[in-house]
């Protein structure tokens, strides 16, 4: 997985390209907008980190550019200056996540392998969470450590309104909704029943948290 | 009322203390003169009566051989007498001080001066008035007195007396009364600028509404005004300074954390695991102190208006703060919780969300690992609250009310805070006119923190939208 920094401030920069590379991601580094074009036009990337206050093109310009050039390369913003217009105007703008500064290595690195499973999602219908887990959405067919392991149809539900929300918060509400197709008289009590036995099936290659009064989120395991 | 006037006396008072008592001063003699110039009028009438009587004997007088005589018989006196009440008595006397005809008792209250001289007198136990009229004829000075009893006089002084007063009472009540009206109302655009003035919070520094302002106070207003720009001015550029400056630390902060937190996994770094972690919590705790800062200015009074505010759904904002901290209560082994029910308020979802992050920071800051925290919001539109409660030490009562202020921090604490966090809460949350109370959780353990925001005006009721999506 390959991703472009973009980032004018070395200090900062050095410490994301070093960060995202002890995560696993092969990492490039652009110092503008313009030459971070020139990069992506060149190579081919999973994702882009941009800040905002880039010198020359600032980063909501870049993104917007790359958005009406029809990119579909996902792209987590950073900004050291936060108001609710520019968040709102980045994410209408087409990008994806949105990062204060500061924030932490593995908080970024969480966000960015987020961004990249969903863009893969949306590519091939493959799903990977962490190392061991592969769910291929077309084929509807999980995979741990590359053994299948059988779900049933509403097991397989949980875990793909789980897993297509990973890192995020899921409400009982939604996995109910999402469940009731196949059973109208669906209860929050089932939900959970539902959730425990998908749990057991993931057992240590992925953890599903109780939030309590909320709902769920699928989160890699703990390392 | 008191009469001293210092130059704080209000104007209304000073007013009416200049006024009223003169006025009422003036009136009083002006019904004392009007009263006196009555009497004088009114004797003058009745003493004219009484001395056209006196005439009217004297021109009866007859001479006959030297001798004066008068030719009144007694049964013509009725004719003097005005009323049944009244006595009326009168004697003739000749040059040698001999009575002629009449009341031999009047002889004794000869009267002086003048002619006719008129004069007070009693007769037996009667008050009377009465004229001497001093008639020549050719038989020598004749002397006609004529007397009557005072009842009249006395009844018509009482009716001067009674009408005047009752007039003057009257007439200064009314006045007295018109002062005041006028004085009050000719005071009331002065004080609907005071009514302006007192309604504001201390904090509003919009400006004052100049119309309807008279033109003697219109300087002073202005001046406020001006004074109030100059402190939105100052207050601006202040919150500018403080933004930029967070703003400005923030990407080399960013770096420095990032740097650090690699430099701790890195294996050639082993063995200064304790120092990089005093580094890491020091630069974790500027971090945070910047970041704080940020939102402190963002929630100046002098940043928002109310008419910003918009309609805000409660529950998705607890929903994103929950998400937010959810890692960080993960890594401190506490259970983030909620216990959500429909609630809405007029406000900004940008500031509330900064409010309840800081309680939920707090929260999870200062409640040890197994702890529970739990976010609660509900109250519909009617009495919408947000609420956070842990089961960690609590904070003392006697704390409580200094916890709330800007960089105290409670003696002993542990955590990353900066003192900063209730601050934030209380700013934002006096915005929005909501009620902070801090209380002991459920069983009297840990802090329950509750921000009761008022009613949702209700002609917003039922419209509500979420402001800001995540």
């Amino acid at each position: 997985m390959r991703i472009l920094v973009v980032e004018d401030n070395d200090l900062v920069a050095d410490a994301i390209a070093r960060g995202l590379g002890i995560a696993g991601f092969a990492v490039d580094r652009a110092p503008s907008a313009e030459l971070a074009a020139t990069a992506l036009a060149a190579e081919h990337f999973d994702l882009a980190v941009v800040d905002i206050g880039l010198p020359g093109e600032d980063g909501l310009t870049f993104v917007r550019r790359l958005r009406s050039q029809g990119s579909t390369l996902p792209v987590l913003i950073l900004t050291a200056r936060e108001t609710v217009a520019m968040r709102v105007e980045a994410l209408d703008l087409g990008a994806d996540d949105f990062l204060m500064k500061p924030f932490e290595q593995s908080e970024l690195a969480a966000r960015c392998r987020a961004l990249i499973r969903r863009a893969n999602l949306n590519t091939n219908g493959q799903l990977n969470f962490g190392s061991r887990l592969r769910i291929d959405v077309a084929g509807r067919q999980l995979r741990i450590d590359d053994k299948p392991v059988e779900l049933t149809g509403r097991e397989w539900l949980v875990l793909e309104c789980l897993a297509f929300s990973a890192g995020r918060v899921v409400s009982k509400e939604r996995l109910q909704q999402a469940i009731a197709r196949w059973d109208q008289a669906m209860t929050p009590n089932a939900v959970e029943v539902y959730v425990s036995r998908v749990r057991a099936k993931l057992a240590d290659a992925a953890l599903i948290r109780t939030v309590r009064g909320l709902g769920y989120r699928l989160d890699e395991p703990e390392a | 009322m008191s009469l001293k006037l210092d130059p704080t006396t209000s104007i209304h008072r000073r007013l009416l203390v200049l006024l009223l008592p003169p006025l009422a001063l003036l009136m009083v003699a002006g019904g004392f003169a009007d009263y006196r110039a009555s009497m004088v009028f009114m004797r003058t009438a009745y003493d004219q009566s009484l001395a056209d009587a006196a005439f009217a004997q004297a021109a009866l007088l007859r001479v006959v051989d030297g001798k004066i005589y008068a030719q009144l018989p007694v049964p013509a006196q009725p004719s003097m007498h005005a009323t049944r009440t009244e006595k009326f008595y009168y004697s003739i006397w000749g040059p040698d001080n001999t009575l002629i005809i009449g009341n031999p008792q009047l002889r004794e209250t000869f009267a002086g001066e003048g002619n006719p001289a008129y004069a007070d007198s009693w007769l037996g136990s009667h008050r009377i008035r009465l004229v001497t009229y001093r008639a020549a004829t050719t038989a020598g000075v004749a002397t006609v007195i004529v007397a009557e009893t005072t009842s009249r006089r006395e009844a018509a002084r009482h009716f001067i007396l009674t009408s005047t007063w009752l007039m003057d009472f009257i007439l200064i009540d009314s006045t007295l009364l018109l002062v005041w009206i006028g004085v009050r109302y000719g005071l009331k655009p002065l004080l609907a600028v005071r009514g302006q003035i007192e309604s504001r919070s201390p904090r509003e520094l919009r400006p004052l509404d100049t119309s309807g302002v008279p033109a003697e106070v219109r300087p002073l207003v202005d001046a406020l005004n001006g004074l109030f720009e100059v402190l939105r001015e100052a207050a601006r550029s202040q919150r500018q300074f403080v933004a930029d400056a967070a703003h400005q630390l923030r990407t080399p902060i960013a770096g420095l954390v990032g740097h650090l937190e690699l430099l701790t996994q890195d294996p050639a770094a082993a063995g200064l695991e304790s120092r990089l972690a005093v580094l890491r919590d020091g630069m974790s705790r500027v971090a945070h102190s910047a970041n704080q800062l940020l939102a402190l200015a963002r929630a100046e009074p002098s940043a928002n208006l109310a008419d910003h505010f918009q309609d805000t759904d409660l529950v998705p904002l607890v929903e994103r703060v929950i998400e937010r901290n959810f890692d960080r209560s993960v890594k401190a082994r506490l259970d983030l919780g909620a216990d959500l029910a429909a609630a809405s308020v007029a406000g900004s979802a940008w500031l509330i969300e900064d409010l309840l992050g800081n309680l939920v920071d707090n929260a999870i800051n200062y409640t040890p690992a197994g702890g529970h925290v739990t976010v609660r919001c509900g109250g519909g539109t009617s009495e919408p609250y947000l609420e956070v409660e842990d089961d960690g030490p609590g904070i003392p009562e006697a704390e409580r009310g200094r916890v709330r202020q800007r960089f105290y921090r409670l003696p002993g604490s542990q955590g990353h805070g900066c003192g900063l966090g209730l601050a934030i809460v209380e700013e934002i949350a006096r915005l929005h006119r909501a009620a902070v109370t801090i209380d002991a959780g459920a069983g009297d353990h840990g802090t329950r923190i509750r921000v009761q925001f008022p009613a949702l005006p209700a002609a917003r009721q039922g419209k509500t939208a979420n402001a800001v999506t995540p």
